[in-house]
């Protein structure tokens, strides 16, 4: 980057999701004490299938969320650790490893009191405060390693914890009439998996022997739907410039909308961040000080840089506009749920889980994503260990360069685990990235040239060996 | 007015220098080994080309550093990353050029470009080493060969074998085997300049095939390894006089941009006696009529400059003299 000042440069993140972290934890703080009040604890990872277990009073630990939080405070550590231990392999999802080792921890604690963790207060609080599950439920899209995960956590707790699987199938969008969201195949799967959610329900009942409450579903999704639609508003105010907000920002909102309790703070929750967006506007304030790019980020989130990542891209003046994890994921489509019978607008939003849909399709929504936001290139985040968000992203580049003619950058990292993350190289891959958009904009013009090349000619010519090919 | 610029490319293997006159002439390049994590390689470097050239670091008026130790100078006015250098000094020793492979000592990078030297679109290693010049080194280390003669024992292979693994160290530990086996020498640094190709063409598969296509960066050096990427690629690789310099010298000429802007010089004008030269070569460098992906079958512009420049070799730029 053609820097000649190292200038601090501060993302300028919105106020609204500062009380996320309050709910964060004391949603947490709710499922420590679950045991200790005498609820039932469900296990899940994936699909926001929460509103279920809160209707029917059961807590909910979701695994990826954890996971998150534990790397996002850089405690993730002892976890991973203790999955390692255990077997599981650092190739696995870090995700997975880093869940499964908070299961592991749990059960050493019950298992073996002096387990050797020492000096690790709040780590070790941490890693083995989750309280074992009652149940798991299994509903995840696309990614086998979620499913494999849940029944490998059935295995650490001695397979003694009933597992219900929900399948969601792949929307291969290969029929004629396919399409994001509509054609046969989609009808009939959403159809196949709202069957299995009231199947689910059913599960529900009989480990909690009580009668599911509809009605609180009803309720609870009318908050979630209004939710979703505010984040939504928020979402499409932030095509003005300077942009308002940035990915960063939905990064740190994903919590609210997809696994903390829901009620009305929720909808307070997106109706601040979408009133603070709007006054930004109004303002013509922007989440970056001096913003000379707008990008889109593909991939995963590396949650042991999510602050750092904010602060890099602020003082690149680049505004992250949106990216695949926040903007097609998390209640996306909060149309299709009718409150009155929402089981099939459930089932919807849950398939279309940003990976769940064929290249051609999610390459199209991507591309109309750029566009919208009016991005000047792409900064493509290779999760070492997330095959599922990495497969498509070589094609998505392709489809940047040669349908939207933006460039594209993409680096190395990871979900939960630090170690697959080098800075210097998503350093050099950005910037050269910025420069080409800075030498773009700038027309070319008349670049200085080599006159002369007699110098290297004779320098050429008397070292040994000499290897010319083609002169 | 000062009538120097200098472009620092701080490698992570070696460092390299370049100086232009605000003609654009190259007055030296200096590469320098940087052995152990320190300063001291580029500082020779830099050293070593102003001493070439005649200068100090007070005739210079610009100087622009690339290479990840680029924000490490405290005598660069200002930093770009490689892949720009080294498109820009890639096209500056090639004017057709189209594609750049550049595989130095820790990373390789593939870089489509314009004809000014701008970058469309690039694509690098991931975090392994394998395939570049770290990797050969390793390697020779192994083998117990000097690096500079690995290329023309790996011309000698006769039989194909092959190194599966993907991870330079692994790949080491393959080479080993192989050499116990039984098998000769030229035929396992066959294979190891094939996995090079393999991981390189991997790369051009990301920014998409296209020509004419030149070769930077130390490993450029290695015939084996252009012969092997060549095949692999099904295009005629062309090779500047130093490749290892490209990215000094883009830099070099960054600087030269900023230079001629900051004290309002002309815009460059061709050296009228390269003329013919130039435009004949821009008019069918490709000699293709526009196939973006045909190799180059005629003689390269640079034969036709360098063979001209060569008789012209005796000028030494006024400022120096």
């Amino acid at each position: 980057m053609n820097t000649t000042v190292q200038e601090t440069k501060k993302a300028n993140k919105l106020a609204a999701t500062k009380p996320g972290g309050k709910l964060v934890n004391e949603y947490w703080e709710m499922v420590f004490r679950a045991k200790e009040e005498g609820k039932l604890v469900c296990w899940y990872e994936g699909s926001a299938i929460n509103p279920f277990f809160q209707a029917a009073d059961v807590v909910w630990v979701h695994g990826e969320a954890y996971s998150a939080m534990l790397a996002a405070r850089h405690l993730e550590g002892p976890a991973q650790k203790a999955a390692e231990e255990r077997g599981y392999l650092k190739e696995l999802c870090s995700y997975a490893r880093t869940h499964l080792g908070c299961a592991v921890s749990n059960q050493r604690q019950q298992n073996e009191p002096d387990s050797g963790y020492v000096n690790m207060a709040d780590d070790k609080n941490l890693a083995t405060r989750l309280p074992a599950p009652d149940f798991i439920v299994s509903a995840y899209a696309y990614c086998s390693t979620g499913q494999q995960w849940d029944e490998m956590t059935t295995r650490l707790f001695g397979k003694k914890i009933p597992i219900f699987n929900v399948s969601l199938p792949w929307i291969w969008g290969a029929k004629p009439d396919a399409g994001y969201l509509r054609g046969q195949e989609w009808e009939e799967t959403s159809q196949y998996v709202a069957k299995q959610l009231r199947d689910m329900v059913k599960f529900i009942e009989q480990q909690t022997k009580r009668q599911f409450d509809w009605d609180r579903l009803r309720e609870l999704m009318g908050h979630v739907k209004r939710a979703s639609e505010l984040r939504l508003e928020g979402m499409e105010l932030c095509t003005a410039r300077p942009a308002p907000a940035t990915f960063f920002d939905w990064i740190a909102a994903i919590a609210p909308i997809n696994n903390l309790p829901i009620g009305p703070h929720l909808v307070d929750f997106f109706q601040g961040m979408k009133d603070e967006i709007a006054l930004r506007v109004a303002k013509g304030e922007g989440a970056i000080p001096n913003e000379k790019y707008r990008l889109y980020f593909d991939g995963i989130m590396n949650w042991n840089k999510v602050g750092w990542l904010a602060e890099k891209f602020a003082k690149y003046d680049a505004a992250v506009m949106c990216g695949r994890y926040t903007h097609f994921a998390f209640w996306q489509e909060p149309g299709l749920i009718d409150l009155k019978d929402p089981i099939l607008g459930m089932a919807q939003n849950y398939l279309i889980c940003p990976n769940n849909h064929s290249a051609p399709i999610l390459i199209d929504e991507t591309m109309k994503l750029c566009k919208k936001y009016d991005v000047d290139g792409m900064v493509i985040h290779a999760s070492r260990t997330c095959r599922a968000f990495t497969n498509p992203q070589y094609m998505i580049a392709e489809a940047a360069t040669k349908r939207l003619g933006i460039p594209t950058t993409m680096f190395e990292g990871d979900v939960t685990d630090e170690s697959f993350y080098k800075d210097e190289l998503l350093n050099s891959r950005v910037e050269a990235m910025l420069e080409a958009i800075d030498a773009k904009r700038m027309g070319g013009g008349s670049p200085s040239m080599v006159s002369d090349m007699s110098f290297l000619n004779r320098q050429a010519a008397e070292s040994a060996p000499v290897t010319f090919h083609r002169g | 007015m000062k009538n120097y610029v200098m472009g620092i490319d701080f490698g992570s293997t070696t460092a390299k220098t370049v100086i232009l006159d605000v003609k654009g002439r190259i007055v030296a390049s200096c590469v320098g080994n940087m052995g152990a994590v320190s300063d001291d390689g580029v500082k020779a470097s830099v050293k070593g080309a102003l001493e070439q050239a005649g200068l100090t670091q007070e005739d210079i008026g610009r100087t622009v550093s690339t290479g990840y130790g680029r924000r490490m100078l405290e005598i660069a006015d200002k930093n770009y990353t490689e892949i720009t250098c080294h498109a820009r000094g890639a096209v500056a020793m090639m004017p057709d050029a189209r594609l750049v492979i550049d595989i130095g000592g820790q990373d390789s990078k593939v870089i489509s470009v314009d004809s000014n030297g701008l970058v469309a679109q690039f694509a690098m290693n991931d975090r392994c080493a394998a395939g570049t010049g770290k990797f050969l080194e390793v390697l020779a280390r192994a083998m117990q060969i000097e690096l500079k003669d690995m290329g023309e024992i790996a011309l000698q292979a006769k039989q194909k074998l092959k190194i599966s693994s993907m991870c330079a160290t692994f790949a080491e530990t393959e080479v080993i085997s192989l050499l116990a086996e039984g098998n000769d020498k030229p035929d396992v640094l066959g294979a190891v300049h094939t996995a090079i190709a393999s991981r390189t063409v991997g790369l051009v598969s990301r920014v998409g095939k296209r020509g004419p296509v030149v070769m930077t960066g130390g490993v450029a050096k290695n015939v084996a390894a252009v012969k092997h990427i060549e095949e692999l690629l099904g295009m005629p690789i062309h090779l500047p006089p130093d490749p290892q310099i490209a990215g000094a010298l883009g830099a070099a000429l960054l600087a030269l941009d900023d230079f001629r802007a900051m004290n309002k010089l002309p815009d460059f004008a061709e050296d009228d006696s390269i003329d013919d030269a130039m435009n004949v070569a821009r008019a069918c460098g490709t000699g293709c009529k526009g196939s973006p992906t045909a190799g180059s079958s005629n003689p390269s512009w640079w034969s036709r400059l360098t063979k001209k420049n060569a008789a012209e070799s005796n000028t030494a730029p006024e400022s120096v003299k």
